[in-house]
């Protein structure tokens, strides 16, 4: 060791110093940054403090020549920091959007945004600016945040006539810059850009493209208006399955969103096309693939068909589970058309799979009275453990069973009195305990002023019949049905 | 005597290559690390400018999520922890609690605070778990399940967590963390952008102590006042900002994030579930996941984000600095362990090539040099071997190297949101930068090297770290 020591050494105080160099740059870098971020700040902040009124009577739309002639004056660079807020925060409310697109294309921020979307200049320096006011732009943001921006920025105002140029965009290599164009096209949804869309999935999917934003297509696609699903029928149609497959999931997420915001929607021949209507309970509900056909079933509950409840029918019973789930679920959705197949609702029951059997006690539930009798009757009659423990936890989750408690305190007979003492007497102890805890105090003392009568005559009964011979099985049940047979 | 010195200078000699092997490959390797950390915090800062979260905050196919919260013995932080996971944005979540058969009044805390009452749960597990003992639920609150359960640890809580959630993913928190409010969505951004199956992502986790924090959220962000906290969060930066996005970025992704990371459930499930046999079930998860993902001829991607999705406490006195990294340094070691086989081995592409290997040589045995290094190197001083010069300039060049990663962590934290906002904090945090590799990185380095001998010497008890400061509940 001792021989090498010194050149050693040497080597070592160099790489020391060049260590202790790279310490004070990244050291001078940090406070370069946050010194020039405090700046920033306090310039945009003085900016909007400065032109705060203007830009709300611009958004209530209130704002009169005076007040554009003041914005007008401003350097473009001060006039985008202004309004970054506007589309890099939440959602606006319908009703600004519309002023704020005037008042965008009144100051021309519209045409550079298009201007630099199709690659063309970049944003001048608003130290430009006559007064001097504005601050140097930052040289390490390049022309690429800026077109982003532009992008973003127009898809926020859906403006209609920039989808082409979005469009273009989704050919470019950075998957920022498409991923940006995707969501600004979801946010216009112009109808002329969906058949556009649609092909592109189509060449995605044929081709094998390694396309990192094929998610966010579909996403895109499913946020047009359902007026555009016709459009969907070549992907539904394809002999691809992949393609029939994601055809499948924007449909179905467009319906969803459309029936969220209309109650009772049935989905017609004119809405769907008569051809992707009488796709849907034939090609679709029999297509090889699982996902496929729930989605078919979901939308065959809302179609306004004589063939739909047949469908259903089979669906119900398809011997993948998914499918049964999915349509079961999409049968709560739509009362009307599960009223005609309680039945059958009620026998999934007794389906292998716990997803399904959940998905049909949900299925009851929702529909009100009806529904929740059958399921009362099914509870009460049936011998499956699993089932049964599975309708205990729903109701308890859905707080069920604190409305059973408070009609049973009001002195309400029927099967819901009768489904209450068995949940009370044998199979939902811990829930109902908890319930009575936390319930009224006269509303408690109502509940077993009733129940407990109820409940120490079965004991004696039950002891008795111990006692003496083999249980009287008939006895028991009577005893067990009384309150429903005085009823 | 002669024949002795030479055999200990021979000795010595061979010590010294594995020294400077140790140096310049760990140091090397965290050098690349903290430039390709640099480069990708930076354009994702820019990114953050145009992109948002709100396509993924409205989106109707945003998939669900289920917050997994295993507690055992929290009683002074879980209030707050379920707090904060019930008040994330994020369109399809819920949140289940499992009380791993806690002896304290963490249940209790629970059930008053959230009005909960019993339930008759059914459970359907896809793993094996210890028996689920009773549910909670408060029907005005749907988003929140709390079970309780018999004592099985935290990878059976996990498991039993995994067999309630209903989502295709899960995200498994820390009962001693807080959510960012939108943390979830961080955390699903890079899952619903990537054209691969993302099975794992993970987040920044940061220091909550000198935060200011009120039901849940951190209002205001803040420095700790103890030396040793701020220590910490010095070492948190390196730990994340280059640690964790430098190898996501290799694509040898080791550790998602140990206090919170959402996990793709079906994945998990083929993967067998969270194991027993580590203290780390994170990392030993993540493994499992390369493992399963190989031999299944599946291609899986882990994600990590720059971005700040938790906060959670660190360890405020000596002693609880002591269990944590024991513990954590044990974990290590079983975890690479039971991996071995992974090593050097081309079915796991760079996992098995460079990152396991890295993490066993550098983090793991590592431990031992570094430690030994310190002993030995002055003691060759002090036998003539080693020139006073020569020892000096070792010892700075650890001390300036240290401080250039730390320095270099802490830039990095100035490009993600939620930095210390005042500049005296920045101030702080460079001084600290440098002063860690005095006296601290030493501390830790012992409380690592003890737990090293520890797992030798077949001692693999788990050390609880108790929460009493910022998390605390009101």
């Amino acid at each position: 060791m001792p021989n090498i020591a010194e050149p050693i050494a040497h080597d070592l105080l160099m790489l020391l110093l060049v260590i202790a160099a790279g310490i004070c740059l990244i050291t001078l870098i940090a406070f370069l940054q946050r010194w020039q971020q405090i700046r920033y700040r306090h310039y945009v902040h003085g900016l909007r403090r400065k032109y705060r009124p203007h830009l709300a009577k611009v958004l209530a739309g209130t704002a009169d020549d005076r007040e554009f002639e003041v914005l007008r004056k401003l350097p473009l660079g001060d006039l985008e920091i202004l309004a970054d807020p506007l589309f890099s925060q939440r959602k606006l409310p319908d009703s600004q959007v519309a002023w704020l697109a005037q008042a965008c294309a009144e100051l021309g921020l519209i045409g550079v945004w298009e201007a630099r979307m199709s690659k063309g200049r970049p944003l001048p320096a608003p130290s430009q600016a006559g007064d001097g006011a504005g601050l140097p732009i930052d040289h390490l943001v390049t022309r690429h945040l800026l077109r982003a921006k532009s992008m973003r920025n127009l898809g926020r105002l859906r403006y209609r006539a920039s989808w082409p140029a979005l469009v273009k965009a989704l050919d470019e290599h950075e998957a920022d810059i498409q991923l940006v164009a995707l969501e600004a096209l979801a946010a216009i949804a112009a109808p002329e850009s969906f058949p556009v869309l649609r092909e592109r999935l189509h060449a995605i999917i044929q081709k094998g493209l390694m396309c990192p934003w094929l998610p966010r297509l579909v996403e895109t696609m499913s946020r047009f208006n359902v007026a555009c699903a016709p459009a969907l029928l070549p992907s539904l149609r394809h002999p691809n399955p992949r393609v029939r497959l994601y055809g499948m999931r924007i449909l179905r997420t467009m319906v969803r969103r459309h029936a969220s915001s209309r109650l009772g929607l049935k989905l017609t021949r004119e809405v769907l096309t008569p051809q992707l209507a009488d796709l849907l309970p034939t090609a679709l509900a029999t297509d090889f693939s699982a996902e496929i056909r729930a989605g078919a079933g979901e939308l065959v509950a809302l179609l306004a068909d004589e063939r739909a409840t047949p469908t259903l029918r089979e669906l119900l019973f398809d011997h993948h589970f998914l499918v049964r789930e999915s349509t079961l679920s999409a049968l709560a959705r739509s009362p009307r058309a599960t009223r005609s197949m309680l039945l059958e609702v009620r026998d999934c029951l007794r389906d292998p799979d716990w997803r399904v059997r959940e998905s049909a006690i949900q299925t009851l539930l929702s529909l009100g009275r009806e529904g929740r009798h059958q399921l009362y009757q099914y509870f009460l009659t049936s011998r499956d453990d699993a089932p049964c423990r599975q309708i205990v936890e729903v109701i308890e989750r859905t707080g069920l069973i604190s409305a059973l408690v408070e009609e049973y305190s009001q002195g309400n007979i029927g099967i819901d009195a009768l489904m209450l003492e068995y949940l009370a007497g044998d199979t939902a102890p811990l829930g109902l305990s908890g319930i009575l805890r936390t319930l009224d105090p006269e509303v408690r003392r109502k509940f077993l002023d009733r129940f407990l009568p109820y409940m120490e005559l079965k004991a004696r009964f039950v002891k008795a019949a111990q006692e003496e011979v083999q249980p009287d099985f008939s006895l028991q049940q009577t005893l067990e049905f009384a309150p429903y047979v005085a009823a | 005597m002669n024949y002795l010195r030479v055999l200990f200078e021979g000795c010595f000699a061979a010590f010294n290559f594995v020294v400077l092997s140790y140096f310049f490959l760990g140091n090397g390797i965290y050098t690349v690390l903290l430039l390709l950390s640099l480069r990708s915090t930076w354009i994702h800062a820019w990114q953050e400018a145009y992109q948002g979260l709100d396509a993924l905050r409205y989106s109707p196919l945003a998939p669900g999520v289920t917050v997994i919260i295993p507690a055992w013995n929290e009683q002074n932080v879980i209030v707050n922890a379920v707090s904060s996971a019930l008040q994330v944005e994020y369109p399809n979540f819920d949140v289940v609690v499992v009380d791993d058969g806690s002896t304290d009044m963490t249940l209790d805390r629970l059930v008053q605070r959230f009005g909960l009452v019993e339930m008759d749960g059914a459970y359907h597990p896809d793993i094996p778990t210890g028996a689920i003992r009773t549910y909670y639920i408060n029907p005005k609150l749907p988003r929140l399940l709390v079970v309780s359960k018999i004592r099985g640890g935290k990878p059976d809580a996990l498991n039993a967590g995994v067999n309630l959630c209903r989502s295709p993913y899960f995200c498994n928190m820390d009962a001693d963390c807080l959510l960012e409010r939108d943390a979830l969505l961080r955390l699903l951004s890079p899952i619903v952008n990537s054209r691969v199956q993302v099975v794992a992502s993970g987040g920044t986790v940061r220091v909550l102590n000198g935060c200011e924090v009120r039901d849940g959220r951190v209002l205001k962000v803040g420095l700790p006042k103890k030396w040793l906290e701020r220590f910490q969060v010095v070492e948190y930066f390196r730990s994340f900002l280059y640690g964790r996005t430098g190898w996501h970025l290799l694509g040898g992704t080791l550790i998602v994030s140990g206090a919170m990371a959402v996990f793709h459930r079906a994945s998990v499930i083929e993967a067998g579930g969270f194991c027993h046999d580590t203290v780390t079930e994170d990392m030993d998860m993540v493994l499992q996941l390369h493992q399963w993902a190989a031999d299944n001829n599946r291609e899986i991607r882990m994600s990590f984000t720059p971005d700040p999705v938790c906060w959670t406490e660190c360890p405020s006195t000596v002693a609880m600095l002591a269990h944590q990294r024991r513990r954590w340094q044990l974990g290590l070691c079983q975890t690479l362990w039971k991996h071995a086989a992974m090593v050097f081995n081309g079915k796991y592409g760079i996992v098995g090539w460079l990152s396991i290997p890295f993490h066993a040589y550098v983090e793991g045995v590592g431990a031992v040099v570094e430690f030994l290094g310190y002993l030995l190197v002055p003691l060759g001083f002090l036998l003539g071997v080693v020139p006073l010069g020569l020892l000096f300039l070792v010892i700075l060049l650890g001390i300036v190297y240290g401080g250039f990663l730390s320095v270099g962590a802490v830039l990095l934290g100035e490009l993600t949101h939620r930095r210390y906002p005042r500049l005296r904090d920045l101030t702080t945090l460079l001084l600290l930068a440098v002063l860690e590799n005095v006296g601290y990185r030493q501390l830790v380095l012992y409380y690592r090297f003890q737990a090293v001998l520890k797992y030798l010497a077949g001692n693999r008890r788990w050390e609880k770290v108790t929460h009493f400061g910022a998390l605390a509940d009101e």
